[in-house]
C-alpha cells in the first residue's frame, strides 16, 4: 500500500502519505496491545463483576459484592495497606542505597563510567529467582550474615521469612531501576552549577540540600514510581523470602486465582493494584508539574 | 618579581600585591599544565589571562577559586594564605562561561543565594538583591526562571550573582565568549564601568585579544601552562617579549631573516634596522601590516634614516571590508600591507612594484632560538 502513496505527486498528499507510513508502522503494535493487553484488562474489570460459586464455579452476573467485601473485611483492608507501607519502605530503602551510586556513576566519564554501568546493569542478567535464594542463603538463621552478627556478640535478629527478608530481597533486586532512572533524571545536574553554589559560599551539605537534592527531583520520582510499582506487582521475592508469612497483593492474588480458584476476587484485587498503579502515576505527574511550575 | 607601573588616567601608581600566585604547579598525572606560575595582581586592577585554549589560564582561574587544588606552590589574597582553603571559604566571586545559574530558581533567589549562605537577615538580602539586580539592569526579571532569559540576560544574572557577594575578587572565565558581537561589545563596557565603579580586584580569563587589550589594566599572556609576558596592553601590543606574544596578540607580519655583525638585518636581497640588536645569525622579523606604508612610485627615494626600505612586487590583494589587504613578494618572503579602504585604490594589479617602508622601532626582531 505504500508503495502507491510514494507514487503519488509531491505537494498535499505528501502529507497523507506519511499519516499512511505512520499509520502502517503503528497498526501492528496497536494490535499487539489491544489483544494482549488492553482485551485481558477489560475481562479482568468485568470478571471483577461476576459472582464467585464455591468450589471455583464463576457465575456470570453484576454484582459489586467483590468490592464492598473486600473493603469491609478487615484482612484485606491490612493486606492493601501493608502492601502499600512496605512497598514504599522498599522504594525508600531502594532510592537511599542508589542514590549515592547514581550520583557517583554520574560525576563518573569514559571507561570507568561505561565499566561500573554495566557492574550496576549486570544483576539484570540473573533471574529474580536465582537472586532471591541467594538472599535466603546469605540471610537464614544460620547464615553468613547472621554468623558475623553472632560473632560480634549480638543476638542476629531473624532477617528470613519475614518481612526484613522481602525489603532486603526486593531493594537489591530493585536496585538497578532505580539507579538507571536516577540517572537518566539527573539531566539538569551540571557540575558547574555544583561549583557555582560552592564558590557563592555553599558548605558541601548545603550544596546537595539547596542546589543538588532539588536538580535531581525529576530522577528521584521518576525512580521511586517504578520502583514502587515494581515492588508492590513483585511475587517471586515475597513469595519465597515471606515464607508464606509475609501477606501481599500479589502474592495474594495468586492464592485467590491458584489454589482458592476465586477469580472473581483475584480480578478484582488486581484491579485495585491497578488503582494504585494510577494514584502512583497522577502523584508522580503532579511532581513533575510542580518542578516546572 | 615584576614591580612595573601601571597608568591609569596618565596617573602612575605602584600598588600592594593583593592576589599572589607563588610558584603554582598543576599536574594531572605526568602532564603538567601549569609549570612554576608567579603572579602579583594588585587591589583594583583588573587582570586578563589570554592565550589559546589549553594554555593553562582557566586551570589557574580555578585553582584561584579553590575548584582544584595545586600540586605544589602558595596562593595567598591579601596576605591570607588561601591555598588550602575550600572554596566556600575563599570569598570569591566567579563568573563561568555557562554562567551556571541554578535553574530551578529565580533570577531573585540565585541573586540571593550567596547572601543566603552568609546567613544575612531576609530584609538585608532582599535590599542588596535589589540593588545588585538594579546594577545590571535587570530588576523587572527579578521573578523570571533562567530558562526564559536571553543569553544576555543569563550573564548578567551571573554578574550579579557574584558581585552581589561583595567578593575579594571577581573571577571571570571567558564570560564574553557566548555571546553575539554586538552584545559583547556592549557588556564588555559594562563589565569595566562596574568593575571600575566598585574597585573590585578581578581576573579576567579569555582568548580575545581585543576583549584583553580593551578591557584591562594589565595582560598575562600564556602558552603551554607558561607566562610568555606580562604586561600593559600598550607593552604587550608594542614591545611583544615573545614571537609567540607578536602574533597572538594583533595581526604581524613574520618573515626569517639573517642579523648581521653590523646590526643589520638581511631579508632577501635588502638590508633593514631595527631599534633592538640581536646576536648575529638566523632571526625572525615582525612588523604590524598597518605599520607598513606603500609607496607605489617604486623609483622615489626614502622619508629618511629612520625608515626600512624594502622594494617589493604585488601578489595579491584581499578585500577585508574596513581595510584592503596587499600581499606584497619580497625575495619569497610575504608581506602583508593593511590600509584602510577609503584611502586605498582598487586600480592596483599583481604584479606591480612599489616600495614599503616602515619605522625602525615599528621592526621587531626575535633570535632564532624563540
Amino acid at each position: 500500500m505504500t508503495t502507491a502513496t510514494f507514487d503519488l505527486p509531491v505537494g498535499s498528499q505528501k502529507s497523507t502519505s506519511a499519516a499512511g507510513i505512520a499509520i502502517a508502522l503503528l497498526l501492528p503494535i496497536a494490535l499487539v496491545n489491544a489483544i494482549g493487553f488492553i482485551l485481558p484488562v477489560l475481562n479482568l474489570a468485568r470478571m471483577s463483576f461476576n459472582e464467585a460459586l464455591p468450589g471455583g464455579g464463576i457465575a456470570d452476573a453484576f454484582t459489586v459484592a467483590n468490592w464492598t467485601g473486600l473493603l469491609q473485611d478487615g484482612f484485606y483492608i491490612e493486606l492493601i495497606t501493608n502492601s502499600i507501607v512496605v512497598s514504599l519502605g522498599i522504594t525508600l530503602a531502594t532510592l537511599l542505597v542508589s542514590y549515592p551510586i547514581a550520583l557517583y556513576l554520574h560525576r563518573a566519564s569514559g571507561a570507568w563510567r561505561t565499566f561500573l554501568t554495566v557492574l550496576v546493569i549486570s544483576p539484570l542478567l540473573t533471574s529474580a529467582v536465582v537472586r532471591t535464594y541467594g538472599w535466603i542463603a546469605l540471610l537464614a538463621d544460620q547464615g553468613p550474615v547472621a554468623n558475623a552478627i553472632a560473632a560480634m556478640g549480638f543476638q542476629p535478629p531473624r532477617m528470613m521469612f519475614n518481612t526484613t527478608g522481602v525489603v532486603i530481597g526486593l531493594t537489591e533486586i530493585l536496585m538497578p531501576y532505580m539507579i538507571l532512572s536516577l540517572m537518566a533524571g539527573f539531566g539538569r545536574l551540571d557540575p558547574k552549577v555544583e561549583e557555582a553554589a560552592r564558590t557563592l559560599g555553599a558548605t558541601p551539605f548545603r550544596t546537595f540540600r539547596r542546589v543538588i537534592l532539588p536538580l535531581t527531583v525529576p530522577g528521584i520520582a521518576l525512580g521511586c514510581l517504578l520502583c514502587f510499582v515494581l515492588a508492590i506487582s513483585s511475587f517471586i521475592t515475597p513469595k519465597l523470602m515471606g515464607g508464606g508469612r509475609v501477606f501481599l497483593l500479589a502474592t495474594e492474588i495468586y492464592d485467590q486465582a491458584i489454589v482458592t480458584l476465586n477469580w472473581p476476587l483475584a480480578a478484582t484485587l488486581s484491579m485495585l493494584v491497578l488503582i494504585i498503579f494510577g494514584a502512583a502515576l497522577a502523584v508522580y505527574s503532579r511532581i513533575l508539574r510542580m518542578i516546572e511550575g | 618579581m615584576m614591580h612595573q607601573t601601571i597608568k591609569r588616567d596618565g596617573v602612575e601608581t605602584v600598588g600592594d600585591p593583593y592576589l599572589c600566585l607563588e610558584g603554582v604547579n598543576k599536574k594531572y598525572g605526568l602532564v603538567e599544565v601549569i609549570s612554576n606560575l608567579n603572579l602579583e595582581v594588585r587591589k583594583g586592577e583588573l587582570i586578563a589571562l589570554l592565550g589559546p585554549s589549553g594554555c593553562g589560564k582557566t586551570t589557574t582561574l580555578r585553582m584561584i577559586a579553590g575548584l582544584i587544588a595545586p600540586t605544589a606552590g602558595r596562593i595567598a589574597v591579601g596576605g591570607r594564605d588561601v591555598t588550602h582553603i575550600a572554596p566556600h571559604g575563599r570569598d570569591m566571586g566567579l563568573v563561568f562561561q555557562s554562567y551556571a545559574l541554578f535553574p530551578h530558581m529565580t533570577v531573585a533567589k540565585n541573586v540571593a543565594f550567596g547572601l543566603e549562605m552568609r546567613d544575612l537577615s531576609r530584609a538585608e538580602i532582599a535590599q542588596k538583591v535589589a540593588k545588585a539586580l538594579a546594577m545590571v539592569q535587570l530588576e523587572h526579571l527579578a521573578g523570571r526562571k533562567p530558562r526564559e532569559l536571553s543569553g544576555g540576560q543569563q550573564q548578567r544574572v551571573a554578574l550579579a550573582r557574584a558581585l552581589v557577594i561583595e567578593p575579594s575578587i571577581l573571577l571571570l572565565d571567558e564570560p564574553l565568549s557566548n555571546l553575539d558581537a554586538k552584545l559583547r561589545d556592549e557588556m564588555r563596557a559594562q563589565i569595566r564601568d562596574i568593575q571600575q565603579q566598585l574597585g573590585i580586584t578581578t581576573v579576567f580569563v579569555t582568548h580575545d585579544q581585543v576583549e584583553a587589550l580593551s578591557m584591562c589594566d594589565r595582560i598575562v599572556v600564556m602558552k603551554g601552562g607558561l607566562i610568555e609576558q606580562v604586561g600593559t596592553p600598550h607593552e604587550i601590543y608594542e614591545r611583544p617579549a615573545t614571537p609567540f606574544v607578536a602574533s597572538f596578540v594583533g595581526r604581524t607580519n613574520r618573515v626569517k631573516g639573517k642579523c648581521m655583525v653590523d646590526g643589520g638585518i638581511q631579508i632577501g636581497s635588502s638590508i633593514i634596522r631595527a631599534a633592538s640588536v640581536e646576536t648575529p645569525g638566523d632571526v625572525t622579523v615582525m612588523v604590524r601590516p598597518h605599520r607598513i606604508l606603500i609607496d607605489w612610485d617604486a623609483t622615489s627615494t626614502g622619508q629618511g634614516e629612520t625608515a626600512n626600505r624594502i622594494a617589493a612586487s604585488l601578489s595579491r590583494i584581499t578585500f577585508v571590508g574596513d581595510v584592503i589587504q596587499f600581499h606584497f613578494d619580497v625575495d619569497g618572503c610575504e608581506f602583508i600591507v593593511e590600509e584602510s579602504t577609503k584611502k586605498a585604490q582598487a586600480t592596483h594589479r599583481p604584479g606591480e612594484k612599489a616600495m614599503l617602508s616602515w619605522n625602525v622601532g615599528d621592526t621587531l626582531v626575535f633570535g632564532a632560538d624563540q
